[in-house]
């Protein structure tokens, strides 16, 4: 028969017991979760599919995102999609994570810095340098790649989209899609709506095709904008109850 | 054809040897280097021949009279040679050897063994770069590279024969010299902590069989040789069950003078990839001469771990 002198020990300080098994139970959880990052595997151009999977349910704490035309991305080949940008939104990597679990494809983003840390980390979930050859490099192998446009401060319309990145694609013969992202500061719900693929009337055979294609992106990007009711500011405006319930 | 390899004493160059002894369209092979091949060649004749021996490299190849010329003999700064004697030799073999090929009536394709650090890792530069990038080295390995390019180039201007750069990743194997290699298989390995940016290598036998699809096919440009797939250090580290050593900046050269003395130096173009990165597009490889790597980047890290330092080869008969 037990002491009862230490069954009542064991009572009192069952508490502890337990906050310290808990604590080594986080600790040795921890330390597998270490473990399990750093045995990833990284692709061809060091996306770490694992970790591109992980900040995407992070990412679902703060937005619930939504993706429309999906259907207009490619199975298998290439392509541009370009996005318009909301400052301070990280749109091309939100719509790159959106879109990639949609088509359950890698999707790569364009805008990584050059600079550890940051640079690296970004890496791991697909992001590219901002250089053309490096996105033509990457759409010729078949690869996915957001591109975003020039910053605005509202959702209302896209800024301009830079002519020599999207040379890129066209250098690469692949789809260009545009793709409109709205998200409102105050809700969880933002939207990506992927476009028709961009096809000009007329076929140009020098620099200007680039320049064509950039001009049809942005007019097809505000198109759509319009239909999504793009009426945020990104200033307090936005927070007037009336606008609160706009549609994303 | 008679084929001319120089380097045969390295692990790849006697691999190359091997194979193209396999191939029907090689008729007579000829190979030179300062130490003998690795393994048993039947139809293969070697000349011992140390870099700097001018004279006698000439007469070799010109008696020959070579319609291939692949060229193997590059040191890697640290891994059988110091960066300035591998710089030393590099410059002298590349010299007399492509100078005497050049001098050959019967040369039609000159096989060039280069590097992706070519590319070089400055700030700003293609992580992935094609072979239509631009050329850049920032270490000394992509500057001794480059040099053997531009002689291979001029060599191709002036006797109108066809060149082909094979521009290799890190050659790994179980038998071959590579500072990469010693520094990844110390009990302890630093690490990038910042950056842990992913890197890619080729194992030694398709390198081997690039070379022979090279020369068969007789490329006439450059084109990178490297495996399908990336590793970044701590991941390479993780996977052979070293300890990490995390390191952010100024403490690199304490890293580098302790594995200098624990006898794996590591050379600027192993740091520059392992703070940097270094990545290359091989998608043309396929298409230009067939070449599909059998081994991907992880592959040749675990193989690299689980290579035996000794191996123990029983006797196929007891005499005593």
């Amino acid at each position: 028969m037990a002491n009862p002198v230490q069954k009542l020990a064991d009572v009192i300080t069952m508490p502890a017991r337990t906050a310290g098994s808990q604590a080594t139970s986080a600790a040795t959880g921890t330390v597998a979760h270490l473990r399990s990052w750093t045995t990833n595997q990284v692709d061809d151009w060091g996306r770490d599919d694992a970790f591109a999977s992980r900040a995407w349910s992070l990412s679902h704490l703060r937005w619930a995102t939504s993706v429309g035309g999906a259907e207009h991305v490619p199975k298998r080949a290439g392509a541009l999609i370009v996005v318009n940008a909301r400052r301070f939104a990280l749109a091309p990597l939100f719509a790159a994570l959106a879109i990639g679990a949609a088509v359950d494809r890698p999707v790569r983003f364009v805008g990584r810095p050059d600079i550890a840390p940051l640079g690296p980390l970004m890496q791991r979930l697909g992001a590219l340098l901002p250089i053309e050859a490096e996105i033509e490099g990457a759409l010729r192998a078949g690869q996915l790649v957001v591109l975003g446009a020039a910053h605005t401060r509202t959702n209302l319309h896209t800024g301009p989209i830079d002519h020599c990145l999207v040379g890129a694609a066209v250098a690469a013969r692949v789809r260009v899609l545009p793709a409109a992202t709205v998200s409102v500061p105050m809700r969880r719900g933002a939207r990506v709506e992927i476009g028709h693929p961009v096809r000009l009337s007329q076929r140009r055979r020098g620099p200007l095709e680039e320049l064509d294609t950039a001009d049809q992106l942005q007019v097809r990007i505000n198109a759509v904008l319009d239909e999504l009711e793009g009426t945020m500011t990104g200033t307090p405006i936005d927070w007037l109850p009336n606008i609160l319930v706009g549609r994303v | 054809m008679r084929v001319l390899i120089s380097g045969m004493g390295g692990e790849l160059g006697s691999r190359v040897a091997s194979l193209l002894e396999n191939e029907s369209w090689v008729g007579s092979i000829e190979g030179i280097d300062a130490d003998p091949p690795r393994r048993r060649l039947r139809r293969t004749v070697f000349h011992r021949i140390v870099p700097g021996q001018h004279h006698r490299t000439v007469k070799v190849i010109t008696d020959f009279n070579p319609h291939v010329v692949v060229h193997i003999a590059v040191w890697e700064p640290h891994a059988r040679a110091a960066t300035a004697t591998a710089r030393s030799l590099t410059d002298d073999a590349a010299t007399s050897i492509l100078g005497a090929a050049a001098e050959c009536r019967a040369l039609e394709s000159i096989i060039v063994r280069s590097g992706i650090e070519i590319y070089g890792r400055a700030r700003g530069s293609v992580t992935r770069p094609s072979e239509q990038v631009a050329v850049n080295p920032t270490s000394e390995y992509g500057r001794m590279v480059e040099q053997i390019e531009r002689t291979a180039d001029s060599i191709s201007r002036r006797v109108g024969v066809s060149v082909g750069t094979l521009r290799l990743a890190t050659v790994l194997g179980p038998h071959v010299p590579s500072a990469l290699g010693r520094v990844l298989r110390l009990p302890a390995v630093p690490f990038s902590a910042l950056a842990d940016p992913p890197f890619a290598v080729i194992h030694q036998h398709d390198a081997a069989e690039a070379f022979v699809l090279a020369a068969r096919a007789r490329l006439n440009e450059p084109l990178n040789i490297v495996a399908p797939g990336a590793i970044t250090t701590l991941q390479a580290i993780r996977r052979g069950r070293r300890m990490p050593v995390p390191l952010i900046g100024p403490e690199w050269g304490v890293a580098r003078a302790v594995t200098y003395l624990a006898g794996a130096p590591v050379p600027d173009h192993v740091q520059e990839m392992l703070h940097r990165g270094r990545l290359a597009d091989n998608s043309r490889a396929k298409e230009l001469i067939g070449f599909a790597p059998s081994r991907t980047t992880s592959d040749v890290i675990e193989q690299l771990y689980g290579w035996p330092s000794v191996v123990h080869t029983p006797a196929v008969r007891e005499v005593a």
